[in-house]
């Protein structure tokens, strides 16, 4: 659009992550304006599922979580052969949504990203109902072909939306992009709450 | 419990922090009430140590105990004393171990002892991969040889496995796999592709028909600095293992670096970067040794070279938006080729030229190969569309290359006729 940016307009199937089942049908917006700043987007999808099938999917994963006595650990989700313990598909189904909101904040008209692989896990016990999760997902960037590697904080009760913290490591060679850090949902890392990292 | 306790051990055992040198693990069958009670007893000495694998449940019904070595004539005196029988059923639990360790590395590690019965269904060593080929050549001498093309930085050989069953520098069909180390389903599958030459020569169907008239060269392993690197150390390191002098950084993107477009947009200038072209074209010895080949040879018809991930057939150019004189025919081609790769299992694959289609690139192979005078040049992109990405599971190795072969067929096809 002259003087204005970028439109498309698209037309997709999604599909259930875990099952590759037909989920719905997605029809959206997006203009990218000429000048750097997030696209806006409009967008309509079509449901397979209703409300209350989902709920009760959430609620099951949940309690597959809680029902473990001890704090969930991981590491290379999936491993180098692309296979996925069992018990930890709940905490990298976990780490596909949330990856999900940090690819959904960093990508642009030229930047694309895939999930390459959950390096690390690590469940935080909190005394409330909300499970938490500690990550480090590594982030495939396309055309760049680099591997991000990202720092997430997760926190989650069903029926209440994914908290998201994030902080990516600029890639190892920052000066060409002139990006610097990055920053998540909240504060830079100095100020998130409890910041490990 | 006693899985967890068997795992702890290995574990242990792994990190060198437990031993179980000495430690027997008892056998008890109480008889009686008395019997039951004397063994009872024993769980409450916790000064022995004892690791009850099986816990006392009732008469008739075994008891397991690991007794550590210091404890074990306590407990064997006290079980003598009250007349309580008992086997020995591990006589060194520490042996025991390390026998499984050996058999898990074994197993897991073994150089296959022929080609059918390689397993095709899981991922390999370099090792692994170099025994084949020369299993292949052994099983096959007449069919298959095996060539060295030249070295890697890293010294290791660069094996190409030429298919011929006769005549003089015949026009060929030139297919690489694993350019891009991490795009592991891409050497399983061209292992597979190996196999399958062979067996459709052996059974005068599929290509027999085409290695009556053309060679088939095939690099499996084309990047091997970089494949031993993403077995050892990072999984998804893309690029060769070159140090060039003003570098800050290993490796150059081998795709990156041939004579076509080299150093335009598409690639990057900076060696940190996965798409750092190189100081110059062909700097790299795994690119510069098919260079060599494809020149001195002078009669190959078509050339593959096959990624992974994202589900792609493309075709020249990736580092000019100017089509390629022959696109159209190129075009028609890929069509008919991803057709036939859906025909297997449903995989939807895009094609198009690699600038239209995928992105930018310069200094990348296809365009060298074509602007060389090989019309019919390829890119492939393998499974997936990013689900699993470069971390495909093994599962998925041979349905990828039997549909991706369906594909490789029409072209080579295609090829031999035109």
């Amino acid at each position: 659009i002259p003087e204005s940016g970028h439109k498309y307009y698209l037309q997709f199937s999604t599909e259930d992550y875990r099952t590759g089942e037909d989920a719905g049908n997605c029809l959206a917006t997006v203009l990218y304006p000429k000048k750097k700043s997030p696209p806006v987007v409009s967008i309509k999808c079509s449901h397979t599922k209703d409300q209350k099938e989902i709920q009760e999917e959430d609620k099951i994963l949940y309690q597959r979580i809680r029902h473990q006595s001890k704090p969930i650990t991981g590491n290379d989700i999936p491993d180098s052969y692309g296979n996925i313990e069992p018990a930890l598909e709940p905490v990298w189904a976990l780490a596909v949504a949330g990856s999900s909101s940090i690819m959904w904040e960093k990508s642009t008209e030229t930047l694309g990203y895939f999930l390459a692989q959950v390096k690390s896990v690590r469940q935080w016990m909190r005394k409330d109902d909300f499970i938490e999760f500690d990550y480090t997902v590594l982030l495939h960037e396309l055309p760049t072909q680099e591997i991000i590697s990202c720092h997430m904080r997760l926190t989650w009760l069903p029926g209440h939306p994914l908290k998201v913290k994030h902080f990516c490591a600029p890639p190892s060679h920052a000066a060409e992009e002139g990006s610097g850090a990055e920053s998540g949902s909240a504060a830079g890392p100095a100020a998130a709450k409890g910041a490990i990292f | 419990m006693r899985l967890p306790v068997l795992l702890a051990a290995l574990v242990a055992v792994a990190t060198c922090t437990e031993t179980f040198v000495g430690h027997q693990v008892l056998r008890v069958i109480p008889q009686s009430h008395e019997e039951l009670h004397k063994v009872q007893e024993l769980q409450h000495l916790e000064h022995l140590q004892l690791d009850f694998w099986l816990a006392p449940r009732g008469l008739g019904v075994p008891v397991d105990i690991r007794v550590p070595f210091p404890s074990l004539q306590a407990v064997k005196a006290h079980l003598e004393a009250a007349g309580v029988s008992y086997s020995i059923m591990i006589e060194d639990v520490q042996a025991l171990l390390d026998e499984e360790q050996r058999e898990m590395l074994r197993s897991s590690r073994q150089l296959p002892r022929d080609t059918d019965t390689f397993n095709y269904e899981a991922y390999h060593t370099i090792d692994e991969i170099y025994a084949f080929l020369d299993l292949l050549v052994a099983e096959n001498p007449n069919l298959v040889s095996k060539l060295e093309i030249g070295r890697s930085t890293e010294d290791r050989p660069l094996y190409v496995l030429k298919f011929s069953t006769g005549g003089s520098n015949r026009p060929a069909v030139w297919i690489d796999t694993g350019i891009h180390s991490r795009e592991w389903v891409t050497q399983a599958s061209g292992v597979w592709f190996a196999k399958k030459i062979v067996q459709d020569h052996a059974n005068k169907e599929g290509v027999a028909s085409i290695l009556e008239k053309m060679d088939i060269f095939l690099e499996i392993v084309t990047n091997p600095d970089g494949f031993a690197f993403t077995h050892s150390t990072n999984r998804l390191w893309r690029k060769t293992r070159s140090r060039h002098s003003g570098s800050i950084c290993v490796g150059v993107d081998p795709n990156r670096n041939w004579d076509a477009g080299f150093g335009d947009a598409g690639a990057s200038g900076n060696s940190c970067s996965e798409t750092y072209h190189g100081p110059y074209p062909n700097s790299e010895p795994e690119v510069k040794s098919i260079v060599d080949f494809v020149k001195s040879h002078g009669n190959i018809k078509a050339f593959i070279s096959i990624h992974s991930y994202s589900q792609l057939l493309l075709y020249p150019y990736g580092y000019t938006s100017t089509p390629a004189p022959d696109h159209e025919e190129l075009d028609e081609l890929a069509a008919k080729a991803v057709a036939a790769l859906s025909s297997l299992y449903g995989t939807k694959f895009e094609y198009g030229s690699i600038i239209t289609t995928i992105y930018r690139a310069s200094g990348s192979t296809v365009d060298w190969t074509y602007n060389q005078g090989i019309k019919y040049s390829f890119t492939f992109e393998l499974r997936d569309t990013g689900r699993y990405g470069f971390l495909l599971p093994a599962k998925q190795i041979v349905p990828t290359a039997e549909e991706t072969w369906l594909a490789l067929k029409v072209i080579m096809e295609h090829a031999r006729d035109n």
